[in-house]
């Protein structure tokens, strides 16, 4: 009898705990999300090679709400984020839906950026519509800009009154199909900035490095005893955005390998290895490799993205130590990049309203002002910008500087993109070692550009 | 009287459900992979048509691959031959009587039990020329000592391979070890007895008993080496160039970064055969060893 009864209780247990799931967990009337207090999204994706290996520090989450399909009258769209963990995510969030008036179901991307390109490829690509909008790197749109797969926002979002304010260059090079139409709204600005150590500057007597004469003679005065004057980071996916920062800087052109300017560009580097201004050691570093080195004044100038987070947090930002620079000007004009992720529209999507909706919001000076203060993401807009970014804080001046006086572009892509900024890092690297000749560098990277740019 | 014969569609049925997952999770894969091996399915292009056995000519034109293949080859081949001087060397220490014997057989297995990943990103800086622990060691006894190991292709290979060597030599002397205890002290006695010293007992009596031991632990160990990634992936992504690339990594490089699905289908096709050709031949090899 007694075994009947625990029987009978475990019984009656397994199925209320097999009828439990089959409840709605959608009774919750608030947003649902994924986020968990893990980490900060700053600057995400700004400090990164490829754009995005570092980028976001959140949690490998998976939808936690991935039980309402985005069109059943539960939620007005569905969001594939990769802000979800940020610390101020939950106030952004109810920030937006405030003022949209949406209710917004999120999912968080992967961290790791090869499953998160993976899983947004195959979203987009099997026409699936669980996700309205995404937030997608360069890499990304360089791949799915012409590929049908994202709606065009010219007339709705991107409309003329405030296309103008965006950075020109990036919007044409980055996320402009081939007919014009622009495909996303970039979520913040940022470039690949020039930063000098002060402290070496000063040590070494030199006031300002604005021309390629200056570079060279910092280079000169800067390195010795272990110590160079320019750094990077050269691992084969990380070095893409110095090459390609080079080969502007002589006016060249990086998909075009049979002008001279790029093979100048190309023994620039080699003549820096050579002489002893650049250690070919950072063949081997990634950002977290190169920024301890210019920490440790090691480097006395480098190229990076972001605000200088890792020196601010080794005590090393500041105007007396290491801080941004104008880029200096090597050729006709100063060049500089700027990156960006971009809100997209699922061209699958079946709630395009609401995602319009939501995409103008981000486009607004509300919008960014929202995505400034809970990301510190500084604003894509100019206008912007300039109304909400106080005077206090230093990247201003600098920010504004770039986009006054560089020529701002995005950096250059193919739809390939990944394996053409492999294959190319790859024979950098080679040449660097002395393995292949500038020729034979040039030849084999023009081929690259023809093979990847399908 | 029911005979048992035709009792015997109860037992398909039961065993049905486990069938068909197994079929749904590993034999439609490995089809699916096959199939998918001849076309040319480039996701990023859009592009998904017959190509017939192109994947599989590119494939031995492929310089990337060329090299991978190369240092895959070495990173087997010179990773199996420490496993195995190493392994039985450290698995006779092991073996011999001292204080903390226990001790040093569980905090040997440390290494093993940790993520290849966490192991790839610690070995990245661990090999650093400014900030690595290897070259903090040498600077002790070489104080102008200056190599950054993963620069240089020759280094940077050595360098994965002892990080593999450090990370799964334990497993393989403790499961050496496991047959080493089954060999009986009386035979070491009889042959002490018989005149034979330290080096003859190993060579006639401990070597010959833990062959087959050896030879069977040989085919995961080798299999494990033939598919592993993580360590590469995490550590060097291959580099310099393509010089430290691992077959698995470039699959996984090929379907899930550059997309390239039916490419990375026929490499891990070919992959698959080398394993299967691989293990036949080990087992073949065994079992005339062991007649």
């Amino acid at each position: 009898m007694k075994k009947k009864l625990v029987s009978v209780l475990l019984t009656a247990a397994l199925m209320c705990s097999v009828l439990a799931g089959c409840g709605n967990s959608n009774s919750n009337s608030g947003s649902s999300t994924a986020a968990a207090d893990t980490g900060s999204a700053k600057e995400a994706g700004s400090d990164t090679a490829t754009a995005d290996d570092a980028a976001p520090a959140e949690a490998e989450v998976e939808s936690a709400s991935a039980d309402t399909g985005s069109g059943d009258g539960k939620y007005d769209l569905t969001l594939y984020t990769i802000n979800s963990t940020d610390e101020d995510f939950n106030d952004w969030l109810a920030n937006v839906e405030g003022a949209t008036g949406l209710k917004i179901n999120v999912i968080a991307a992967p961290t790791d950026s090869d499953t998160r390109q993976q899983k947004i490829t195959t979203i987009l690509s099997t026409g699936d519509s669980s996700v309205d909008i995404l937030e997608i790197n360069d890499e990304m749109s360089a791949s799915f800009k012409n590929s049908g797969w994202l709606e065009g926002l010219n007339d709705t979002v991107m409309t003329e009154d405030i296309r103008g304010e965006f950075p020109q260059g990036y919007m044409a090079d980055m996320i402009t199909d081939r007919n014009g139409q622009i495909v996303g709204v970039p979520g913040y600005s940022g470039y690949l900035a020039f930063w000098v150590n002060q402290e070496i500057m000063d040590e070494v007597g030199i006031t300002s490095i604005d021309t390629k004469e200056d570079f060279v003679k910092y280079l000169e005065a800067a390195s010795g005893d272990g110590r160079y004057g320019y750094g990077g980071s050269w691992e084969k996916t990380y070095v893409f955005n110095e090459i390609a920062q080079f080969v502007n800087m002589f006016g060249g052109d990086y998909l075009d390998w049979t002008n001279p300017a790029n093979k100048e560009a190309m023994e620039f580097f080699h003549e820096m290895v050579e002489k002893g201004y650049t250690p070919i050691d950072q063949i081997a570093d990634k950002y977290e490799q190169m920024n301890p080195k210019f920490n440790d004044g090691k480097y006395g100038s480098l190229f990076m993205w972001g605000l200088g987070t890792d020196y601010d947090k080794a005590g090393m930002l500041g105007a007396d130590k290491i801080h941004m620079a104008m880029v200096p000007q090597f050729s006709d004009q100063r060049y500089i990049f700027t990156d960006s992720w971009s809100y997209v529209l699922n061209a699958a999507s079946e709630n395009k309203d609401a995602a319009i909706k939501f995409l103008q919001y981000m486009a607004s000076e509300e919008g960014m002002k929202a995505n400034y203060e809970a990301f510190d993401r500084y604003p894509a807009r100019k206008d912007v910008a300039e109304k909400v970014v106080p005077d206090t804080d230093p990247t201003k001046e600098m920010y504004s500087r770039y986009a006054n006086e560089c020529v701002v572009k995005g950096r250059p892509m193919l739809p390939q993109t990944m394996e053409f900024i492999s294959a190319m890092g790859t024979i950098f690297q080679s040449y660097m070692k002395d393995e292949i000749t500038v020729d034979d560098f040039c030849a084999k990277a023009q081929e690259y550009v023809e093979t990847y740019n399908k | 009287m029911i005979s048992k014969k035709s009792l015997q569609w109860i037992a398909w049925v039961l065993i049905l459900p486990v069938l068909l997952l197994r079929g749904f999770t590993t034999i439609y894969p490995i089809l699916k992979t096959v199939f998918n091996s001849f076309y040319d399915i480039r996701i990023l292009s859009g592009i998904n048509e017959f190509a017939g056995l192109s994947n599989y000519v590119n494939v031995f034109k492929d310089q990337k691959v060329i090299t991978t293949l190369k240092f895959t080859g070495i990173f087997v081949v010179v990773s199996m031959f420490f496993h195995v001087i190493l392994g039985v060397g450290l698995a006779l220490i092991l073996n011999m009587k001292f204080i903390g014997r226990r001790f040093l057989r569980t905090i040997v297995l440390i290494p093993w039990a940790m993520p290849a990943v966490v192991i790839g990103m610690a070995g990245k800086w661990a090999f650093n020329n400014d900030y690595g622990l290897i070259n903090d060691f040498v600077r002790r006894f070489v104080p102008d000592f200056q190599l950054n190991w993963l620069i240089n292709t020759g280094s940077a290979r050595a360098a994965v391979i002892a990080l593999d060597l450090w990370k799964d030599l334990p497993f393989f002397a403790i499961l050496v070890l496991s047959g080493l205890q089954f060999i009986s002290s009386d035979i070491y006695e009889a042959a002490k007895v018989d005149g034979a010293n330290g080096l003859k007992s190993f060579m006639h009596i401990t070597l010959p008993l833990i062959m087959r031991n050896v030879l069977t632990l040989c085919i995961p160990f080798t299999l494990w080496r033939l598919t592993g990634f993580d360590l590469v992936y995490s550590m060097t992504s291959g580099g310099p160039g393509e010089d430290t690339s691992l077959i698995a990594y470039r699959i996984t490089m090929e379907a899930f970064t550059n997309l390239n699905v039916g490419y990375a289908a026929a490499l891990a096709v070919l992959l698959f055969l080398v394993m299967a050709v691989f293990s036949w031949f080990n087992m073949r090899f065994m079992s005339r060893f062991g007649d």
